[in-house]
């Protein structure tokens, strides 16, 4: 898997596309529904209006969902790798998780144990984000399709419990970019995402050991 | 015009989350805004029912509230203010006390309203029964008319609506006036206890009308639009002042530190306080049917009833039917009487289009605007746990 610059594939080109639709669906879904919540007219007018922001709210949902649905279909066996991955913890995850992988400059970490493809952190954002799109989408689509027939009660359950998940998705998500995009240690994962695929051999030899050690193997 | 009438009595605050939820519950489409959009009543269209305030999942609708209002005429020693209230009202009233849905706490209502200052406590239960009187003697004059029998020529056609409830009167005028004619003469028990208050009752209380202040509690929204409308002047004033629904009395009777369910038991004030057990079960769907059936098969047949329930008007069904054998002493024969209940405006439409093409076979439909009749009125406490 190694090329001859040194690099690694990391993401292939249908994980990058569906990371792409995905978040750009999340950044819309976002600035909408906050413009719902909060009654900000600013941002309803962008879209033209309190009407059509909750039509392009509704539309981008269904292209949220669709998105990562037809990635799964399309690309079964590397779905199933990846839930394999963030389903398992062992003991260097723990080890991982009690140091924060030196991430935090007040927790000192001579020793950061090896990681997976994903480290302890990726693997709980992982989860964390599935199950949060999953009551996004189980509790958006009554709100849409159903609002007419369900009981008011049902109704204001699924408002709140849409909007609070996502106030977490985008604390989540926007810890994910500080940690992919920003963070000096681990800024280099932004290219292989957003870009081309590829990262250094040498910086996932250092944070994703195991995985790299099962690439040499393979190789 | 009042504001009630030319604005309306419900109204969406700006709290609304454009759920879009209460479009589908507004039975006349009064209600204007798309998903994401905020919305609007239309009060032209509005019926003034509530169901849209008490369906909402946010609170966002309210209906207007002339508490303040209600709170300077108790205080103001100048005014006689005298009290009704409905039958919906005491089986709903102690919900907002922790009360299990239905419990009955008249005694403890009319105990409260004497504690917030009002001077006389009577109860719409009376009126009630003169509805009941009303509207039975009317429909077995229709009857009559429609047999050809001399004396009845003048009288309305067949089928009779019923007329008590305030919304089904406003959807009728708004979208129906042809079925107007076919509308019971009776006033709503409201307003006849409101003429007889500001007449009969101030004539022996020894109070002048010009300083009685004519109160009513009531499970309805749309009742707070029908005492302000302009016909409603028998007395020579308006007939009832002002309405709060159960819900605004239960404010105010915390308002007041009232601890309700320490209250003694009290009765009504006797003046027109006796009613029958026909009267109480108006709040509920096929009460007002039910009870006009019990005063005309009385009066036509000439005997009692054995059993006094008819089941079959009895339901929760959006539209049910019945015929009801009633002997005529005076034509020396019987007849099939046949019924029918709607409940829930929505649903009333193909019933008025059969009425106004001549093909309906019923001789008295009742029709109340609200699901289950006045007991689940836009005025009633907001139970989310309960659906």
């Amino acid at each position: 898997m190694s090329n001859e610059n040194g690099k690694v594939l990391k993401h292939g080109t249908q994980t990058r596309t569906m990371h792409w639709i995905h978040l750009l669906a999340f950044i819309i879904l976002g600035l909408t529904g906050v413009g719902f919540y909060w009654d900000i007219g600013g941002i309803a007018s962008i879209f033209g209006g309190e009407a059509n922001a909750s039509l392009v709210h509704r539309w981008t949902g269904v292209v949220f969902v669709v998105g990562p649905l037809l990635y799964t279909l399309l690309n079964f066996d590397r779905f199933s790798r990846f839930m394999d991955t963030i389903s398992h913890f062992s003991k260097d995850d723990f080890a991982w998780l009690k140091v924060m992988g030196g991430y935090l400059p007040f927790i000192k970490a001579d020793d950061v144990p090896p990681q997976d493809k994903y480290n302890a952190g990726q693997k709980i954002l992982g989860w964390l984000i599935i199950i949060g799109c999953l009551l996004i989408i189980l509790t958006g689509f009554p709100m849409w399709l159903w609002r007419h027939s369900v009981p008011a009660v049902f109704l204001s359950f699924c408002y709140d419990v849409h909007f609070w998940t996502a106030m977490v998705l985008i604390l989540l998500v926007a810890g994910h970019f500080f940690l992919a995009a920003i963070h000096p240690k681990s800024r280099v994962e932004f290219s292989s995402m957003m870009l081309d695929g590829y990262i250094d051999a040498e910086i996932t030899a250092h944070h994703n050991a195991k995985w790299f050690a099962e690439l040499k193997e393979s190789s | 015009m009042s504001t009630v009438l030319s604005e309306g009595v419900i109204h969406v605050s700006n709290d609304c989350k454009a759920c879009d939820h209460c479009t589908f519950i507004c039975p006349t489409g009064a209600i204007s805004g798309e998903l994401g959009q905020k919305h609007h009543i239309s009060p032209k269209k509005c019926i003034n029912c509530g169901q849209c305030l008490i369906n909402c999942p946010f609170n966002a609708i309210h209906d207007l509230s002339r508490i303040e209002e209600l709170k300077k005429a108790l205080a103001d020693p100048q005014k006689f203010v005298v009290v009704q209230e409905a039958p919906a009202v005491r089986v709903a009233l102690g919900e907002e006390f922790g009360q299990a849905a239905g419990t009955n706490v008249k005694n403890k209502m009319y105990a409260s309203l004497r504690k917030l200052g009002f001077d006389k406590v009577y109860d719409t239960e009376f009126t009630a029964d003169l509805t009941i009187m009303e509207e039975g003697t009317e429909l077995i004059h229709r009857v009559y008319g429609a047999l050809g029998v001399p004396g009845f020529e003048e009288v309305g056609p067949l089928p009779q609506f019923t007329s008590c409830c305030p919304a089904w009167i406003k959807y009728a005028e708004d979208n129906y006036p042809l079925v107007l004619p076919h509308i019971s003469s009776a006033k709503s028990p409201q307003q006849m206890w409101g003429a007889v208050a500001k007449t009969y009752l101030a004539e022996k209380l020894n109070v002048d009308p010009a300083n009685m202040f004519s109160v009513s509690v009531m499970p309805c929204t749309a009742k707070k639009y029908e005492c302000e409308r302009p016909e409603f002047i028998s007395s020579g004033y308006q007939d009832v002042d002002l309405v709060i629904t159960t819900r605004e009395l239960a404010q105010m009777i915390k308002d007041a530190g009232i601890d309700f369910m320490a209250l003694p038991d009290e009765e009504a004030d006797r003046f027109v306080g006796l009613s029958t057990g026909a009267a109480t079960i108006f709040g509920a769907t096929g009460g007002v049917m039910e009870a006009a059936l019990r005063t005309a098969y009385e009066i036509l047949s000439g005997e009692s009833l054995g059993k006094v329930e008819f089941d079959a008007v009895r339901g929760l069904d959006p539209v049910r039917e019945a015929t009801v054998e009633v002997p005529v002493k005076a034509l020396g024969t019987s007849l099939p009487v046949s019924v029918c209940i709607v409940t829930g405006t929505k649903h009333v439409a193909s019933v008025i289009e059969d009425v106004l093409a001549g093909r309906s076979k019923y001789h008295f439909i009742e029709v109340m605007n609200c699901p289950g009749g006045c007991i689940n009125g836009g005025g009633q406490p907001i139970r989310r746990d309960t659906y």
